[in-house]
């Protein structure tokens, strides 16, 4: 191939799912944009009673 | 990046440029310290939308107590100054100058190479749909605001009252399937497919809290398809919770009490009403509009149901997009370890086709070499944080530095206004290296988030990063005891000394590091096995597949379709060709894994194959040997030539057998092995599968009659569309309970005959059957439980293998670089065998990307002198880290070793010996006793 | 001046001190009695290192875990409950009431559940009066001066 590749991804959405797939991106070698349009990542799960040891994101 | 929104995408896969506007948060990021005296002092108040509107925030505000980042922001719809200029009470409040009015929105343009989109989901909104009542009657609520008045951190703080009138509630009801497969009221067809577990989740947890609580479930399936579901779900029953099959027809006012009265049907036919304090909608999932603009912008297709169009092979690519992935609540409605599994799925496809350019744009952190500090006598820096007023203003922090000056061992002690900010760490790292300190107290806020940065200043000063202890003042001192100065200043002289004497204990720890051999190990040759197999070698390492039969394929290769009837063969042929024909992979067919030693990045594993043993190295291994189809002892299988389970059938149908070709009548039978006491679990696929057989038998044929015994259809998630579409085409769906079995006459050797219950007539049904088919469970393989002795892992009590966090980590083990997918793990179908195994091999990657990993310093060791090899220590260990070995030279003697790699550190070993003969870094007995001596000094 | 128990409490990284944490960050309050030691599981804590609190002159000794099923490290705190279960016996034999030490379990957001406890723990212990093994402190000098 010879177009140009950017080892980068970007993640849009900071939720449960895309703060998992951002860890998982940086830790595999790539720079991560994780883009979230409020002022906190976390997303729904956040708003569930029953939490779990809280999540810390890479970014 | 928070308060950012995607504006355009242009470009292609691998070189996809992306405009981005990010709003103001009128904060600055670098300057909030979280300490809350803006939010104090602003005068706004504003519904809380994370609590549901049922609680208040102001228009500065956090999201939520532990939101990441957490820095405060300014809502530009409610904050005073913004609207009119006036105002600024935040400005004068806040200690750390943080509020930045001037901010302006800003455009960044960014170039990634591959794009995950997960937006997310939203709660269907109930209002304004009458027959629910939500905006009518006060004691009406949605599921999710019922979660919020269940948690502790919730508007009533836990406590479960009548929003109308503050009463407590004594009967409460739960109406499933609002905003689900419901087209006429709500427009979704889909199943939500998290509802069900929700809503049993909130019934046990209200019951927890009042046990008298007289919860009733109104629902039209139960459909608890997942992991350990089933059983939550018979618990719930156990617990008392009273399930309703039936669809509520009308909500009332009740005639006294303020209650809310509901008319239904019950499963034997009868109209009643009853009364209940509290009504809750179990809203379903859908897709936010801005989720659907992104995707606009992004030009990734939806379906009719709003989520992401993809296939069942490539379940987390968007179709028809490459270098575009989707997953979670985007993808379809997932709960929530099937959306960590997809992202994890996505991370992987995403940057697959990147693995050229891996590395390319990350770098890695260098620090000066450490000075040696063994044999210097301790030399402690106390550092006091004022954290602006938040420290100082309850506590007398110059009283504290003045105590702290005369402890033993105290060489320099300093204040800071913030310890934390950003030119300080340049004053600790110039003081630490003129002072010539060797341990550092640092009493400020508490080490779970700001001892990782601390940690970097020591390394950055040339000192060993454990050398270091946080006095928790401001947390666990200045914060709650704010009406008690003097006795906030006495406990944080108390904090101050039992860090300083904890301190001078610590000892550097070099950083533990290992190699890690860059190759992977798949166990099990089916659609799992080969799919990360396949995806690890294209990253670019090498792959030892292992194989039990001659032949790879697995269970895919008796499926013939998926749920959106794409045909299975010819993906898995191919998929099986890549596989075998790839330079990287060793394929080892009739060979099972015999032997496994060492951990993380150094596995070295005994492959035993028709040529005898070989041993690879591997860094990480993946398991996914699979599941089988049960064999049933009851329905005449066996017995009759005309009943079969589902895979044999498939089989008879697309071969074109007589009794199936020239078959009038056909009954399923479903749930035959599942969901049973001695199989209390849901085998997940099989309804799907046995409602696109019956719509296919009355395609070829309207005229056949077509019927399907069922105890709960669970056609969740978009797999509703399945069965809406086999109601249309007539197949006939009736209802059985557990007690109620269908019952068989086999003595005719042409026809089966099956009696079962009718609901609807109430009488029992007879059915003159052609040919019978049966739903069989998926049971585990035995080689699950081989596999977990050789790698020491988990399985669960139904035999399969147990994943570390059923929620958080799905597809990983306890045990560092061992991953499972696919059957092995819980009945699942194509796309979800698919999806698991992509993010298994993500999971993976994460591992060999790395030439060396870095260990947690936080380690268990040996004191060889006081090991008397009496082994107490080697049963608790939770992670098989300790053996007891011969000493060399010494026969007779032996001693426990701890392998490194494998200790986490939760010093359950320490606990347990009785000569004190092991110790966890950092928080050894001497250490943890000084620190007790301390406070009671 | 009345009687001001000294009680230590052992608090898992994970759950309970999580919780000590998230108490402050809501400004709940609750008793400056409480010295908090942070281990990283209440699976770590010996139970000489309590019987050692108590011979100091601790008032009271908690053990702080993660509620059971939710421990960061699969069952440590199940097995602190099993080990600790001897610290009772050992009370008994030193001739101290068995309300001085307390297990319990409290998750990283059941920051009112960390303050109920303690400030139960700190009601109970101030009734039963000072740890008779607590040595002279310069703030009971105090008292009789």
């Amino acid at each position: 191939m010879s177009q140009e590749m950017i080892g980068a991804v970007m993640v849009v959405g900071g939720g449960i799912a895309g703060m998992q797939a951002a860890l998982d991106l940086a830790d595999g070698g790539y720079y991560v944009y994780l883009v979230e349009r409020s002022g906190a990542i976390g997303g729904a799960m956040a708003q569930l009673d029953k939490t779990f040891p809280t999540n810390d994101c890479s970014m | 990046m928070t308060l950012t929104e995607v504006r355009e995408v242009s470009g292609q896969a691998g070189d996809f440029t992306v405009r981005l506007l990010e709003h103001p948060r009128y904060v600055d990021m670098d300057k909030c310290i979280a300490c809350g005296e803006c939010a104090r002092k602003c005068p706004k108040k504003v519904d809380d939308e994370y609590n549901q509107g049922l609680g208040k925030r102001k228009a500065i505000y956090v999201k939520y107590p532990q939101a990441v980042p957490l820095k405060y922001q300014i809502d530009p719809e409610n904050c005073i100054y913004l609207k009119n200029r006036k105002c600024g009470a935040c400005v004068q409040a806040c200690p750390a100058g943080a509020i930045d009015f001037n901010q302006k929105p800003r455009e960044k343009t960014v170039r990634v190479g591959s794009m995950i989109l997960t937006p997310g989901l939203k709660p269907f909104d109930p209002a304004g749909i009458r027959t629910w009542g939500y905006d009518v009657f006060p004691n009406v609520i949605t599921s999710l605001e019922l979660e919020r008045y269940l948690s502790v951190s919730g508007p009533t703080e836990g406590r479960l009252a009548r929003p109308s009138d503050g009463r407590p509630v004594k009967r409460m009801a739960f109406l499933q399937c609002v905003g689900s497969r419901d087209l006429n009221k709500a427009g979704h067809g889909y199943c939500s497919g998290v509802c069900c577990m929700y809503a049993l989740k909130e019934a046990m947890i209200a019951k927890d809290h009042e046990p008298d609580l007289d919860v009733s479930i109104f629902f039209v399936d139960m459909r608890t398809h997942g992991k350990d579901f089933e059983r939550y779900y018979n618990r719930a029953k156990e617990a008392g919770v009273k399930f309703r099959r039936c669809r509520v027809h009308s909500l009332e006012p009740a005639e006294q009490n303020g209650g809310v009265y509901l008319r239904y049907i019950t499963d034997r036919g009868k109209q009643v009403g009853a009364e209940y304090d509290l009504v809750v909608l179990s809203v379903g999932l859908e897709t936010p509009p801005s989720a659907a603009e992104l995707a606009g912008r992004c030009k990734v297709g939806l379906n009719q149901n709003l989520f992401a169009e993809r296939g069942g092979f490539q379940p987390v690519q968007a179709k028809g997009r490459p270098g575009m992935f989707v997953s979670g609540a985007f993808a379809g409605p997932h709960d929530i370890p099937q959306s960590v599994t997809e992202a994890s799925a996505a991370a992987a496809a995403a940057s697959l086709p990147l693995a050229r350019v891996r590395h390319s744009l990350t770098r890695e952190k260098r620090f000066p070499p450490e000075r040696d500090v063994r044999g210097e006598e301790p030399r402690v820096g106390v550092f006091v944080c004022h954290c602006g007023n938040n420290i100082a203003g309850v506590i007398d922090v110059e009283e504290l530095a003045a105590y702290a000056a005369k402890l033993p061992k105290v060489a320099h002690v300093e204040r800071n206004l913030f310890t934390c900010s950003q030119d300080t760490q340049e004053l600790l790292k110039k003081t630490i290296q003129e002072q010539s300190l060797n341990r550092i107290v640092v009493a400020a806020c508490t080490p779970r988030t700001h001892e990782p940065l601390f940690k970097e200043t020591l390394k950055a000063s040339g000192l060993n990063e454990n050398l270091l202890d946080m006095a928790n003042i401001r947390n666990q001192g200045s914060w709650v005891h704010q009406a008690e100065p003097e006795k906030a200043t006495e406990k944080a002289k108390d904090l101050v000394r039992m860090s300083v004497a904890k301190v001078a204990l610590l000892t550097p720890a070099p950083p533990l590091t290992v190699e890690v051999k860059q190759s992977a190990l798949v166990v099990g040759g089916g659609l799992a096995g080969l799919v990360s197999a396949h995806g690890l070698a294209e990253m670019g390492y090498p792959v030892h597949l292992v194989e039990l039969t001659s032949r790879l394929g697995g269970s895919a290769l008796h499926l013939y379709q998926t749920w959106r009837g794409e045909p299975v063969e010819g993906k898995l042929d191919s998929i099986i060709r890549k596989v075998t024909s790839h330079p990287l992979i060793t394929v080892h067919l009739n060979s099972k894994v015999s032997g496994a030693e060492g951990f993380v990045g150094n596995f070295l594993s005994t492959i035993q194959g028709p040529q005898g043993e070989t041993q690879v190295e591997h860094g990480v291994g993946i398991m996914a040997v699979g599941g089988r189809a049960h064999k049933p002892g009851e329905y005449g299988y066996g017995e009759h030539r005309r009943v079969f389970t589902a895979l044999e059938f498939d089989k008879l149908h697309t071969l074109g057998d007589s009794r199936v070709r020239g078959g009038k009548t056909f009954v399923f039978i479903q749930c035959v092995g599942s969901r049973e006491p001695e199989r209390p679990y849901c085998s997940r696929v099989c309804c799907t599968h046995s409602v696109q057989a019956a719509i296919e038998l009355k395609e070829q044929d309207p005229t056949r009659k077509v019927f399907i015994l069922y105890r709960d259809i669970r056609t969740y998630g978009q797999r509703e569309e399945v069965y809406r579409r086999a109601r249309e085409a007539g197949v006939v769906f009736i209802n059985y309970d557990m007690h109620e079995k269908p019952r068989l006459r086999l003595d005719n050797p042409d026809m089966v005959e099956v009696l079962v219950w009718d609901h609807v007539l109430h009488e029992p049904f007879r059915i003159p059957t052609d040919v019978l088919i049966l739903a069989t469970a998926i049971v585990p393989n035995d080689l699950n439980k081989e596999l977990a002795r050789i790698y020491k892992l988990p399985v669960d009590a139904d035999g399969f293998l147990q994943e570390a966090h059923a929620k958080l980590r799905p597809v990983d083990f306890a045990t560092d670089g061992l991953f499972l997918a696919g059957l092995a793990h819980y009945p699942k179908p194509v796309e979800e065998t698919v999806t698991q195994a992509q993010a298994a091999m993500a999971r993976a990657a994460t591992v060999l990307a790395k030439t060396r990993i870095d260990l947690d310093s936080i380690k268990a060791r040996v004191i060889e002198e006081r090991c008397d090899g009496c082994a107490l220590c080697v049963d608790v260990c939770p992670y098989h880290a300790i053996t007891l070995e011969e000493v060399q030279g010494e026969p007779g003697r032996k001693l426990v070793r701890i392998e490194a790699a494998k200790c986490k550190g939760c010093g359950c070993c320490q606990a347990t010996c009785p000569k004190l003969g092991v110790e966890v870094a950092g928080f050894t007995y001497e250490q943890l006793a000084s620190q007790v001596a301390a406070a009671l000094a | 001046m009345a009687f001001e128990p000294k009680i230590l409490a052992f608090s898992c990284n994970w759950c309970s001190y999580a919780a000590a944490d998230l108490a402050g960050a809501s400004r709940m309050q609750y008793p400056a009695n409480l010295r908090i030691v942070r281990v990283m599981c209440s699976g770590m804590v010996h139970p000489n290192l309590v019987m050692e609190a108590f011979s100091k002159g601790a008032d009271g000794v908690m053990v702080l875990g993660c509620h059971p099923g939710e421990c960061h490290y699969l069952d440590g705190n199940i097995k602190a409950q099993a080990r600790l279960a001897v610290v009772e016996e050992m009370l008994d034999a030193y001739g101290l009431e068995p309300e001085r030490f307390r297990l319990a379990w409290c998750s990283s957001a059941e920051a009112e559940r960390f303050v109920e406890v303690v400030t139960e723990m700190t009601e109970a212990v101030r009734g039963l009066g000072p740890n008779p093994f607590r040595p002279t402190r310069p703030e009971d000098a105090q008292e009789v001066a």
